[in-house]
């Protein structure tokens, strides 16, 4: 029960992260007229950002629940 | 282009390969074998969120606004973070209650209030009508597209007349499907394994079609991702589909409007609950689920982007046609078959949403509208209803897809498949203000729900459908500019003077805030009723409850009621068998001998209508119930004295729980605690026995002599002294024993003296081996020591490791083969600890024996050829050391001599006695 509710609270800090990291205002950080690796940077950044949320995500799901 | 046949037989092939996948998973349930019950097929049965809106909508979205097709992706992204706590409340809220549609869920908890129930289903329904609608368009337009060359644009078909409208023919052809899918058996917990597992299958055909457009595109027809994103950055028309256009002031506005509408989609959506929380099969698979859904949100993504621009770059259609890029990429290209494969992933996602779409509305409209108005003046007379349940449910499937289908022809022409889909999204918002309210605040009430989701509902009409209808022409366009009654501040799209925001968002908010607003509002007016608290209760401390099933919890339910009337009622609505089922499960529940011997009281009410709400929904189940038996109404005070009860019971239930633990605990100690008392008494007999064993030795051979003696008086002089002589030693080899005896048992009893003091080990080494140097010379024996130079001062006791390392030596010098032993010491030091060893070339010591040496009267060697000693030397010097925090140890090859050696830390801290035990336990005889 207690691995679980420590689940719950790191699933909901990254819901936070998430809201933070792929809205407004800080999403327009990247919002700029540069290439890399000769891809634009926000669609880029969108995808990075999203894809680590995921991969986040998908640790704190995964990982075995701790001992009581 | 490709041939209609082609096209017609490829698509049904495609369906009936659905519908076999779906076959089997039924027949797998039916055996118990299910398919289904795995969390990859969970997740990939939340796919059914990517309907032919994303499919084709998405690229098209793309390419007029850019990024902003994400939004509706990666709200849901955030929104599974949530599941492991929203999700699996509603999962297990609804496992209890056996609630099978979101009405149901709303109504139940809102005092089971059929009312409530069929406000959400007409919400539910008006507000799914444009996306089922928006999937026979994309599909016709694909199959116009695919078989003509050219989409449905302008008039298209609408101007044919409706018996010539193929589309007309693809609703009729699914809703057909669906029916076979999803009504083909009544069943009381609305569960279709075969639907999921058919839906799994649609949602990886859709993923891999789609992936298969978005290489051929992007490495097909480009040289990968950096060309068709360097070849648009260069056009100033496509630069901006690469920002966010942020400078518009209500940007952040509305993107975060779409993200939030899109997480609440994720979860109330009629097919999104169906899936996730009607048909999970085991609460565990949300936890994978919360990311690997994500991950095909993201993976279904990554190529719209290149997609609409490479689309863009190719054709100078522009933005107009970006929806059936898709399509028309490869079929321009000349490769028609890609195009059927990209048409099938299309038709795929397009079926998928409207099968489990049109299942979870049917099971709405069956048990929350029709059935209360069927059932109006109670159950009455007749047989078996299961198959007019049945009824009911296919003919809500036809009508809603006919309804899509006027839908369609109306208003379809003039929007974009997303804003259809977003006026969708828009309506099953308004659930979630009472929906999550009612799963964590037990203060709302059923009025507050219906002022809150009527107003929201109301403003969501006026902001959003009622526009959408009369941009399409069909309704006078008079109420947008002038707005209602000619009132400029009622104008639909700028609500009380609010302008500046798109559409959507500014629907969005005003509805969500009146719907919010009211409902909390109005259930702060008034204190909630009985009924209402007591699900309120049931709901939000889901959790806290003991088994789901019913037969344990709170029963609030009083009054009278007889067996035989609910079985009939479960017979009617359930069918025979099944109705024996449950009452067979109920005696076994409750322990009593076959189902005569049920007694009609609150457990076995509530667990009928449980049951009953499988079938016809909460409500109605109630509203059924009621009528079999003589229910006496409870109030508040009831309420409260049953919870008081229920908490005070599972208090009980928990306080001996916690007591039969800690006996359970005690038991096992004592247990433990007996066992090495037996143990110890056992090696106090084995010691006593050996002691006297040991001691008879010598006194026998003293008493042969002295007897000698005795019994011949005129035993010459040297004889007598010789006798005397061995007389002596026999004692001497007594007065040892005895005095080791006692040494042993003073350390095991903790009597011992230890002396502190500083240790020199070269000196103590130096003066042991000076002790036995005339027992080795005796021997011929060759003593070698090999120390280091300096060695610091150990904490000990410096007699009693003398006294070990004599034992040591003397072993050795036993051992050593006469004539040309070899003895080697070896001190040797490092940062935490000292360690001496003495290495003989004796015959070593035999593996069997290896275990025994350190035990007390177990000699090495033959009992025959046993050499002198008493045999405790070993186990006192073990004490000894284990005293002092080390180790002692034994590493010996049979025929390879033995070496005897020991460790002690610098520095001790004299250890409890029981530390010292485990160490003793755990000692290693070879650390080899």
């Amino acid at each position: 029960m207690r691995s679980q509710r420590l689940r719950s609270q790191r699933l909901l800090a990254l819901f936070a992260l998430g809201w933070l990291l792929l809205d407004f205002p800080l999403l327009t950080l990247w919002d700029r007229q540069v290439l890399v690796a000769g891809l634009p940077l926000l669609p880029l950044a969108l995808f990075a950002g999203w894809a680590a949320l995921i991969g986040a995500a998908a640790w704190i799901c995964e990982a075995d629940d701790e001992p009581d | 282009m490709v041939s209609t046949p082609l096209v017609v037989a490829a698509s049904f092939a495609y369906l009936m390969l659905l519908f076999a996948v779906a076959y089997l998973g039924d027949r797998r349930a039916r055996e118990g074998r299910s398919i289904i019950g795995n969390a990859w097929v969970y997740a990939l049965s939340m796919g059914v969120y990517c309907t032919a809106w994303t499919y084709f909508g998405s690229v098209g979205r793309a390419a007029s606004a850019g990024l902003w097709f994400l939004p509706i992706y990666l709200g849901p992204t955030l929104g599974m973070l949530l599941a492991w706590m929203l999700l699996r409340k509603m999962i297990r809220i609804a496992r209890v209650h056996r609630i099978t549609s979101i009405a149901d869920f709303i109504g139940s908890r809102y005092g089971k209030s059929r009312l409530l129930a069929a406000l959400v289903t007409l919400i539910a329904v008006v507000g799914i009508v444009p996306y089922v609608a928006l999937q026979l368009k994309a599909i016709a337009t694909g199959y116009s597209l695919l078989t003509s060359g050219h989409a449905l644009s302008g008039g298209g078909t609408a101007g044919a007349a409706w018996w010539r409208d193929s589309t007309l023919y693809i609703a009729l052809v699914l809703a057909g499907f669906t029916i076979a899918f999803g009504t083909r058996h009544l069943d009381t917990t609305e569960r279709h394994e075969g639907m999921v597992a058919a839906i799994a299958v649609e949602s990886v055909v859709k993923l891999l079609a789609f992936l298969a457009v978005g290489a051929f595109v992007t490495w097909g027809l480009f040289e990968g991702l950096g060309d068709i994103f360097t070849r648009a950055s260069a056009r100033a028309d496509l630069q901006p589909l690469l920002s966010l256009g942020a400078e518009s002031r209500f940007a952040g506005g509305q993107w975060f409007a779409l993200t939030l509408l899109s997480t609440l989609s994720l979860f109330f959506l009629p097919r999104q609950f169906q899936m996730m929380v009607v048909e999970n099969v085991d609460e565990r698979h949300v936890r994978r689920a919360a990311w690997a859904f994500p991950l095909y949100l993201l993976l279904i993504n990554v190529f719209v982007l290149p997609i609409a621009l490479g689309g863009l770059l190719r054709t100078a259609g522009g933005a107009a046609d970006a929806e059936t890029f898709v399509l028309s990429l490869p079929l321009a290209t000349g490769h028609p078959g890609l195009a059927l494969v990209a048409f099938i992933g299309g038709l795929s996602a397009a079926t998928g949403m409207i099968v489990v779409e049109a299942v979870a509305v049917s099971t709405m409209v069956c048990n929350d509208l029709v059935i209360p108005l069927l059932l109006r003046r109670g159950p009455g007379p007749g047989g078996n209803l299961t198959g007019t349940l049945l009824g009911i449910r296919r003919g809500v499937i036809v009508a809603l897809l006919l309804l899509g289908y006027l839908y369609f022809r109306i208003a379809g022409e003039a929007y974009a498949l997303v804003s259809i889909g977003l006026i969708s999204f828009a309506a099953v918002a308004q659930f979630a203000p009472p929906l999550l309210g009612g799963m964590y605040w037990k203060g709302g009430t059923r009025a507050g729900t219906l002022a809150g989701l009527g107003a929201g509902f109301a403003l969501w009409v006026y902001t959003l459908m009622l526009p959408s209808i009369a941009k399409s022409g069909w309704m006078p366009a008079g109420f947008m500019t002038k707005g209602l009654l000619g009132i400029p501040l009622l104008r639909p799209e700028q609500l009380l003077g609010l302008s500046g925001l798109d559409s959507l968002t500014h629907s969005l908010l005003w509805s969500l805030l009146a719907n919010a607003g009211l409902y909390v509002g109005v259930s702060l007016w008034r204190a909630p009723s009985a009924r209402e608290t007591s699900q309120a209760v049931l709901f939000v401390d889901v959790f806290e409850r003991p088994v789901p099933g019913g037969v344990a919890g709170p029963v609030f339910w009083r009054g009278r009621a007889h067996a035989g009337d609910l079985r009939a009622l479960a017979t009617r609505f359930l069918g025979d068998a099944a109705a024996q089922r449950l009452f067979d499960e109920f005696a076994r529940l409750r322990g009593v001998d076959g189902v005569a011997a049920i007694e009609a009281d609150a457990q076995l009410v509530q667990f009928v209508e449980r049951a009953l709400a499988g079938a016809i929904g909460g409500a109605s189940a109630h509203a059924m119930v009621a009528s079999v038996v003589e229910e006496e109404p409870l109030d508040l005070d009831d309420v409260m004295r049953i919870l008081d009860e229920a908490s005070q019971l599972r208090a009980y239930s928990h306080a001996l729980e916690e007591k039969s633990r800690s006996l359970e605990r005690a038991t096992a100690e004592l247990r433990d605690a007996n066992a090495q008392l037996k143990s110890l008494d056992r090696l106090k007999d084995d010691f006593m026995s050996s002691v006297t064993h040991e001691l008879r030795t010598p006194l026998t051979s003293i008493r042969a002599f002295a007897e000698l003696m005795v019994d011949d008086p005129a035993m010459d002089a040297a004889q007598r002294q010789r006798f005397l002589g061995l007389v002596v030693a026999e004692t001497e080899r007594l007065t040892r024993l005895v005095n080791q005896v006692l040494d042993m048992a003073k350390i095991e009893a903790g009597h011992a003296e230890w002396r502190a003091a500083e240790v020199d080990l070269r000196a103590l080494v130096t003066t042991a081996v000076q002790t036995t140097a005339e027992v080795f010379r005796e021997r011929g024996a060759r003593v070698e020591v090999d120390m280091p130079e300096h060695v610091p001062p150990l904490h000990a006791d410096p007699d009693r490791l003398l006294q070990v390392l004599l034992n040591l030596l003397s072993n050795a010098a036993k051992f050593v083969p006469a004539g040309y032993g070899r003895v080697r010491i070896r001190l040797r030091t490092n940062a935490e600890r000292a360690s001496i060893e003495v290495e003989d070339n004796g015959p070593g010591v035999p593996l069997e024996d290896q275990q025994l040496v350190f035990e007390r009267f177990r000699q090495g060697g033959e009992v025959t050829n046993r050499p002198q000693g008493t045999g405790l030397g070993l186990p006192i010097s073990r004490r000894i050391v284990e005293h002092f925090g080390g180790r002692m140890w034994l590493r010996s090859e049979p025929g390879r001599g033995a070496c005897f050696g020991f460790d002690l830390p610098w520095r001790h801290d004299e250890g409890t006695g029981k530390d010292r035990e485990a160490r003793a336990r755990s000692m290693a005889v070879a650390p080899t």
